[in-house]
């Protein structure tokens, strides 16, 4: 989550939320949320897990 | 409830005292999805400005206000995080609770600082992108 934050307040282009997923079950469910964190670009699901920086740029920047 | 722990409290009024900037956490309640079974008793909404005030009450440069509905915000209770009370599109949805309070507290003292804290090719990755990007992750309290 915090990698995600630290973008946005990088980046105009960037807007990071953490959505905590057991209050939001339909769309946790729409998203296929079963492991967290689960990191979803643009609507898109992309990965489960934490990764480092450079990993985490280089995923969100190819998205 | 107390927040936080006594040592747990002691480090984040340190971190608070360090902020280079003021931040500005704003709530946004409104209608509630049903959560998952277990957590309907929880007044997810009131808990969420009961949170954000207390972590307030612990930095002379963290504020909080509540707005009821506010445009542009898909789900609540949410919080806004804003450095200078400016939104820069940093958001919890839900209520930051147990562990994810940590993440809470990380984006307010990310908020305090007047230089971003990622490492340099990390923010020249950034400073290339050419189109908008929203990032969502899913967690859960535990």
């Amino acid at each position: 989550v915090l990698l995600a934050y630290r973008c946005a307040f990088a980046s105009e282009r960037v807007k990071a939320t953490a959505i905590e997923a057991n209050e939001f079950p339909q769309l946790s469910q729409e998203l296929g949320v079963w492991a967290v964190p689960r990191v979803v670009v643009d609507g898109e699901p992309r990965w489960d897990g934490t990764v480092p920086e450079a990993e985490f740029l280089r995923r969100i920047l190819a998205a | 409830m107390a927040l936080l722990r006594d040592d747990e409290e002691t480090k984040v009024r340190e971190w608070f005292a360090e902020l280079e900037r003021p931040v500005e956490l704003v709530v946004a309640v409104g209608p509630e999805e049903t959560p998952r079974a277990g957590a309907r008793e929880v007044d997810f909404g009131g808990e969420m400005i009961r949170l954000c005030d207390g972590l307030a009450e612990l930095g002379e440069r963290v504020t909080c206000r509540v707005e009821h509905e506010p445009d542009g915000f898909p789900r609540f209770p949410a919080v806004s995080i804003r450095p200078r009370g400016r939104d820069m599109g940093v958001r919890y949805d839900g209520l930051p609770w147990g562990y994810e309070l940590g993440s809470l507290v990380g984006a307010v003292v990310e908020a305090g600082r007047e230089e971003p804290s990622l490492r340099p090719e990390s923010l020249a990755a950034l400073e290339e992108l050419d189109r908008d990007l929203a990032v969502d992750v899913f967690v859960t309290p535990t």
